[in-house]
């Protein structure tokens, strides 16, 4: 290895990188523009369902019901209908998520002190959103009794009280952006996939090697390259999040740099050992976008928690770099914990980084030799 | 005109089976994402560790604790009698909720004139298993509460019986509804890759001039680089909807051939704008970037993360030129719902329009640009 020869690659990529300026783009700028993109998509979640109501009662009584339903943003009305076969075209097209069917005589039955039967057609296709339905559904009409005229107040045995640590009011934007970083963080590593296959492509590979470069030195230097670039970027990108965001910054930056360089480092060393398979770029896009883009957004535990159920599930999060990285990104933002916290992922992303890179260097010796 | 088309499209189909680990990636891979996918998500929350701090160690406390292990959503993995240790397991995310029953408790329980606290603590940085978690444990004490009213004595009346009804899933099996969008966003992105980087491929390695001095008109170009990418979106789809079919048991409760034929739409507008963004680009990496911002957007935008109908006024307009969006709504309606033509007309007119208005758009660039 020498020094002088890895300042010129250095060199050299630098040069590439700057030269064009859509690969700029692409190396430094990108993941914080499509931060941007992304965070204003994923930070309207409130989900809100809507109702169509049936109600052959027509009390004043039906109408408070209807009322406490849709007194807040889990329910919003969207029609109200008068023939019971009207709900199942509305919920095959998709224009509501919930028929509700209020008998006759619904008000007369509860001041009689009977229970008075609601019938709800929930749309299950989605079923998140199913499950959330009947489980509102029940908490507001338990609120309605209690509240409901005439009827004493349940004595409570219990009071629960309820607090969320590091995200105060459970603010989406909060957990999505440090998320979401992990993903568009990824695009520097692509920026490396492209520029590996196109120096085959173009054939410049060939007067690479025939330089006295030794292997060692064309791969540090290039991944050095990119790594540094990649800090660059996740500069931007963590000025979006805190700046434009406002997203709470609670760990430190140096800390925070040091985790980024290192699942560069996990993420760019799997793209070089893939790189030495693959001609052409094209083949490149497939596979950072099928092996890391993709996954990253179902996998990685950025929307739902990462599936702890199956070995298999398990073993596909495990090995996705981005799901360290979510981990990683929310616990210096949201909880401001240093690297003492961090080692059990941190160590991980450091051995795929360094066994892929000693994979990379094996596999390149011997297509040079 | 027929002919030359037909060259073209043999000409590339020849190059694609040319490169070996393309031609892998750009069936098999897609086949695996989906297998990997649809194992690995839409179970919905889950087993979360949950740490109880029971300060109380009576019958009633313990009995609270079981009542919190039999949910499907909570884990009860760690016990504890200290609240710095509590705080440890939120920090270091082994734990993502806790729950702290007093001490005391079931002994003043039974006191009914003062009632007793128990303290529900989420880990907020993931938000929908937060607040799911956070309901689940809530219905289990409220639930918890009102056995104990009755046995007190104190009737807890329920004037309204509740009967729910689902329809198209009834057993809302989440697996049923993440995996046609699974076989969407494949689809879409296979297609989209595969058309976007034709032209740009061969501006960057000269071969372009090549083409243009050929007797191949440019419309004959355009449809011989979307035509091959069709029939690989096709392709995909076929297999997608057999693994969906014979693997994972997705219902398919409408019309197949219908299906297909909204598909073919849905890939047609894919494909004609993948062609536009390959004229649009001078090289390879161009078009990539492109298709990878349009990937991440489209996903974001589809309405399977989001819903569409929550997002503000400007990105709902936008999603409404995502061929994507129209498509997931005809997938699931198709094989869940058992729709027809009468329900998901009006999404296959936006793909109809889309494929229409993205096909002037690639013909017009790919003119435009090439002369």
């Amino acid at each position: 290895m020498n020094p002088r020869r890895l300042a010129a690659i250095l060199r050299k990529e630098m040069l590439h990188i700057f030269r064009d300026s859509r690969n700029l783009f692409l190396v430094t700028v990108s993941p914080a523009f499509l931060l941007f993109l992304l965070a204003y998509i994923f930070s309207f979640e409130v989900s809100q369902l809507r109702l169509a109501v049936m109600d052959l009662d027509r009390s004043p009584l039906s109408r408070r019901y209807v009322a406490v339903l849709t007194n807040d943003q889990d329910f919003v009305l969207a029609r109200t209908i008068d023939r019971y076969d009207a709900i199942e075209p509305l919920l095959a097209a998709g224009q509501i998520d919930v028929g509700l069917v209020i008998p006759p005589g619904f008000a007369d039955t509860i001041y009689a002190g009977r229970a008075a039967q609601v019938q709800a057609i929930i749309d299950g296709s989605d079923a998140f959103a199913g499950r959330q339905a009947i489980s509102s559904l029940g908490t507001k009409s338990a609120r309605f009794v209690a509240g409901a005229g005439g009827v004493s107040l349940v004595a409570q045995p219990i009071e629960m009280r309820t607090q969320t640590f590091y995200n105060a009011g459970l603010k989406s934007l909060n957990s999505m952006v440090p998320g979401l970083l992990a993903v568009v963080l990824l695009m520097p590593t692509l920026a490396l996939a492209l520029a590996l296959t196109r120096e085959k492509e173009s054939g410049t590979f060939e007067g690479l090697v025939a330089t006295p470069v030794s292997g060692a030195e064309y791969l540090l230097g290039k991944l050095a390259t990119y790594i540094f670039m990649g800090l660059v970027s996740a500069c931007l990108a963590w000025l979006v999040a805190v700046f434009w965001f406002q997203v709470p910054f609670r760990g430190s930056l140096p800390v925070y740099l040091l985790l980024a360089a290192d699942y560069f480092l996990a993420c760019m060393g799997v793209v070089v050992v893939v790189a030495s398979f693959v001609r052409s770029q094209q083949t490149a896009l497939f596979i950072v976008l099928l092996v890391f883009v993709v996954p990253s957004f179902f996998l990685a535990g950025l929307i739902m928690p990462v599936e702890t159920g199956s070995v298999g599930g398990w073993l596909t999060s495990f090995a996705l770099p981005s799901t360290h990285f979510v981990e990683i990104s929310r616990t210096v933002f949201l909880k401001g914990l240093g690297l003492g916290y961090l080692l059990r992922p941190a160590l991980v992303l450091l051995g795929m980084g360094l066994g892929a890179l000693a994979a990379a260097l094996a596999l390149f010796r011997k297509r040079a030799a | 005109m027929l002919l030359r088309i037909v060259n073209m499209v043999r000409k590339e189909m020849i190059q694609f089976s040319r490169d070996r680990l393309l031609a892998l990636f750009i069936v098999l891979a897609p086949m695996l994402q989906l297998i990997l996918l649809a194992q690995n998500t839409g179970r919905g929350i889950r087993d979360q560790p949950l740490v109880i701090v029971d300060l109380d160690h009576s019958r009633l406390s313990r009995q609270l604790t079981a009542d919190l292990e039999n949910t499907e959503e909570l884990k009860v993995q760690f016990y504890s009698d200290d609240m710095a240790e509590m705080r440890r397991l939120l920090d270091t995310g082994q734990a993502r909720l806790a729950v702290i029953i007093p001490a005391g408790f079931g002994r003043n329980v039974s006191n009914t004139s003062s009632s007793q606290q128990i303290q529900i603590v989420a880990d907020g940085t993931s938000v929908i298993a937060a607040s799911i978690s956070m309901a689940t444990a809530a219905g289990v004490v409220t639930n918890f509460a009102a056995d104990l009213a009755e046995s007190f004595g104190l009737v807890m009346p329920e004037f309204i019986d509740f009967r729910t009804n689902v329809r198209f899933n009834p057993t809302l099996n989440a697996r049923d509804f993440t995996i046609p969008a699974q076989l969407g966003f494949i689809v879409y992105q296979v297609t989209l890759a595969v058309a976007a980087l034709g032209l740009a491929r061969e501006r960057e390695l000269g071969t372009l001039e090549q083409l243009m001095v050929t007797p191949l008109r440019r419309i004959e170009l355009a449809a011989g680089k979307a035509i091959p990418a069709i029939a690989i979106g096709m392709v995909n789809f076929a297999a997608m909807l057999v693994i969906s079919q014979v693997l994972f048991h997705v219902p398919m409760n409408g019309s197949m051939l219908l299906l297909a034929a909204m598909t073919l739409l849905f890939v047609v507008a894919v494909a004609n704008w993948g062609v536009a963004l390959s004229s649009f680009s001078r090289t390879q990496q161009q078009a990539i970037l492109l298709v990878f911002i349009q990937v991440m957007v489209e996903i974001a935008l589809s309405g399977y993360l989001v819903p569409v109908k929550n997002l503000p006024g400007v990105l709902q307009v936008l999603s409404r030129l995502s061929p994507l969006q129209h498509y997931l709504t005809i997938v699931r309606g198709v094989m869940l719902k058992g729709a027809g033509w009468e329900a998901l007309w009006p999404q296959a007119a936006a793909l109809a329009a889309l494929g229409v208005a993205t096909g002037v758009v690639a013909l017009r660039s790919v003119i435009r640009r090439l002369d």
